[in-house]
């Protein structure tokens, strides 16, 4: 029972933070039509700051906060300088975008060097759920995400910028004739799905070794998140995570981690065929 | 039909024969150690060739396609190392070149089967899914014992041209250099055969807009799979060049960083054309040569930013801005 338990939570924590990744490349996507290839050096960017900050002596909270801003405004400096002439080329954003992944992986390499790097939890503490010690942290990690992705669809679901922001997804120019500010939309969502990245990168650098390769470990299984669950809304990479991360959790510990990227992977093309547009995305052709 | 003499006016021609012609004039300017070298950039040619055919042609991205060059590799490594399972002594370099064109075809036509019918994130479906099968693939040949494992395969034999019973193994640089470059003409005179034709043009319409192209009557998504899996084989024949030039595989050749590396070399050779997709691949090998040691780390950083800049402002790459207008088209069409 305990090694089920344990086995869930994991995959919670997993499933929560795919989440937080998938759904800013989700809501880019959606806005600008671009999918955002350095999605993964951001949540490496956020991990570092956060390495950074601690070890130059300031707080954990601190660290976390700044990563999110400074993530932030990487996105919106991205945005200005690079995806902003080419949005309308859909094949280039991904290379562009692809090319600033690699200039900020080996700008992270030049810096720090190739190692790993690691950080304390700011609290060390045990929890007993339910007779099983289970460590605190990784229940205040599940707790930003779900907190974040609650407040993500409360911004677009229940706010006047969600609606204004919806609107421009549905059909830019519908929007701008109507009077939105589309530029504003896009770079402040670009920023939003940015700080995303950067927050989820520095809430995870505490449990895991902080090298320049982690992002690409987080990028894929959110881009197969959407692929599965669907671009078109919101719900998607939420679903698409849930299946991808609780497939891959259950794999690794039954078997091999190996076995369970092959499984996950298979499911996800065997979705893409099954579900063209994404389960969300309805199953027309 | 175009008529004959409006071939010979094709300036296309006249950069074909200027470039092959000085890479077979190479070997008298260049050592026997560069010319060996070369002869290796001319199996990433090739591999490059494969990638600019579905991109710079039809318009498909993808981030792995390293997959089918190591996947042709090690084919051909198992083969000639005499490893097969269950055909110990069919050792034969045709058989290796065969299953190093087929088990790349099969793999491609597969995964092509289930992906181009993805309508999600805008058809970009091929370049994620091939990013992650590069990875779980470098991640199977890691573990793979039988396969050598993280260490790879080592002296892996060179081609045996020999048939009868009789050997002849491209084993010298110059031979070696001949055979290679013989094998990269006959690889783009046939791609380029497919290029320049009808069918040539609308490959470019479908990457230029799909769903016209489809409303025109052709049956896209068999055409795409087609060409994927004529790409993939090419790719695996390069792979297998490859291996046994270098005589070492290793698990880098199916994965990530190989599929990036040629991703920029098509990118920044010019993907529109299977000539400057080619030559790419050389010269920012060569450039790598010359510059790598210097440079270090920063290396990477300066490709990258090229690459970038390059995608912003000159799509048709580098060489493929001379190309074009050496040619006198735009490239687009």
């Amino acid at each position: 029972m305990d090694q089920v338990l344990l086995l869930l939570l994991d995959a919670a924590n997993y499933v929560l933070v795919i989440v937080l990744v998938a759904m800013g490349l989700v809501i880019v996507f959606g806005l600008m039509r671009v999918i955002n290839m350095a999605h993964g050096e951001l949540f490496l960017l956020g991990a570092y700051t956060l390495v950074m900050l601690q070890q130059a002596g300031l707080s954990y909270w601190i660290g976390l906060v700044a990563a999110t801003l400074l993530v932030g405004a990487v996105g919106l400096l991205m945005e200005e300088l690079v995806i902003r002439h080419i949005y309308h080329r859909f094949l280039d954003t991904i290379l562009a975008t692809w090319g600033l992944s690699i200039m900020i992986k080996q700008g992270v390499i030049l810096l720090f060097g190739p190692g790993a790097q690691s950080t304390a939890a700011p609290f060390a503490a045990q929890l007993d759920l339910f007779g099983t010690p289970y460590p605190a942290y990784r229940l205040f990690i599940m707790g930003v995400a779900l907190l974040v992705v609650a407040g993500t669809f409360y911004l677009f679901f229940r706010t006047r910028f969600g609606l204004a922001a919806r609107a421009v997804i549905a059909s830019r120019d519908t929007a701008a004739c109507l009077g939105l500010p589309t530029r504003a939309f896009d770079r402040a969502t670009f920023a939003y799905g940015a700080a995303l990245a950067g927050l989820a990168g520095a809430v995870m650098a505490p449990i895991m070794s902080v090298d320049p390769q982690m992002g690409l470990g987080f990028l894929i299984p959110a881009f197969l998140a959407i692929l599965v669950g669907g671009a078109g809304h919101l719900g998607g990479p939420v679903l698409g995570a849930g299946l991808i991360g609780a497939t891959d959790s259950v794999t690794a510990s039954l078997w091999s981690p190996v076995l369970a990227q092959v499984v996950v992977f298979t499911m996800a093309v065997v979705a893409i065929r099954l579900f063209p547009g994404g389960i969300l995305g309805g199953r027309r052709r | 039909m175009t008529a004959w003499s409006d071939r010979l006016h094709d300036r296309r021609l006249a950069v074909d024969l200027v470039v092959w012609g000085g890479l077979a004039l190479l070997p008298l300017f260049a050592g026997a150690w560069q010319v060996g070298q070369i002869a290796q950039y001319l199996t990433y040619g090739i591999f490059a060739m494969s990638l600019a055919l579905i991109w710079g042609q039809c318009g498909l991205l993808s981030f792995g396609h390293a997959v089918f060059f190591g996947l042709g590799a090690y084919a051909m490594s198992l083969t000639t190392l005499g490893m097969l399972p269950g055909l110990a002594g069919w050792t034969s370099s045709y058989l290796g070149v065969a299953l190093a064109l087929l088990l790349p075809a099969a793999f491609a036509n597969l995964l092509g089967r289930f992906l181009f019918y993805g309508r999600g994130l805008q058809g970009a479906q091929l370049a994620i899914v091939m990013l992650a099968v590069a990875v779980i693939a470098e991640r199977i040949m890691t573990r793979w014992s039988y396969a050598g494992g993280m260490n790879g395969l080592m002296s892996v034999p060179p081609v045996d041209l020999g048939a009868f019973g009789l050997r002849y193994e491209l084993y010298d640089p110059l031979p070696l250099f001949y055979g290679t470059l013989a094998a990269a003409v006959l690889i783009y005179a046939l791609l380029e055969a497919l290029v320049r034709s009808r069918r040539g043009v609308v490959l470019r319409a479908l990457g230029a807009d799909e769903p016209r192209t489809a409303f025109l009557g052709h049956d896209t998504r068999a055409l795409k799979l087609a060409v994927f899996t004529l790409s993939a084989a090419v790719a695996g024949f390069a792979g297998a060049l490859f291996a046994s030039q270098f005589g070492f595989v290793s698990p880098p050749l199916i994965g990530f960083g190989l599929s990036t590396e040629v991703l920029i070399w098509v990118a920044l050779g010019g993907r529109r054309a299977l000539l400057t997709a080619f030559l790419g691949a050389i010269v920012v090998r060569l450039a790598e040569n010359a510059l790598g040691d210097l440079l270090g780390a920063y290396w990477l950083l300066g490709l990258g930013l090229i690459f970038v800049v390059c995608m912003i402002f000159l799509p048709r790459g580098l060489l493929g801005e001379v190309y074009w207008r050496l040619t006198g088209r735009a490239g687009a069409g």
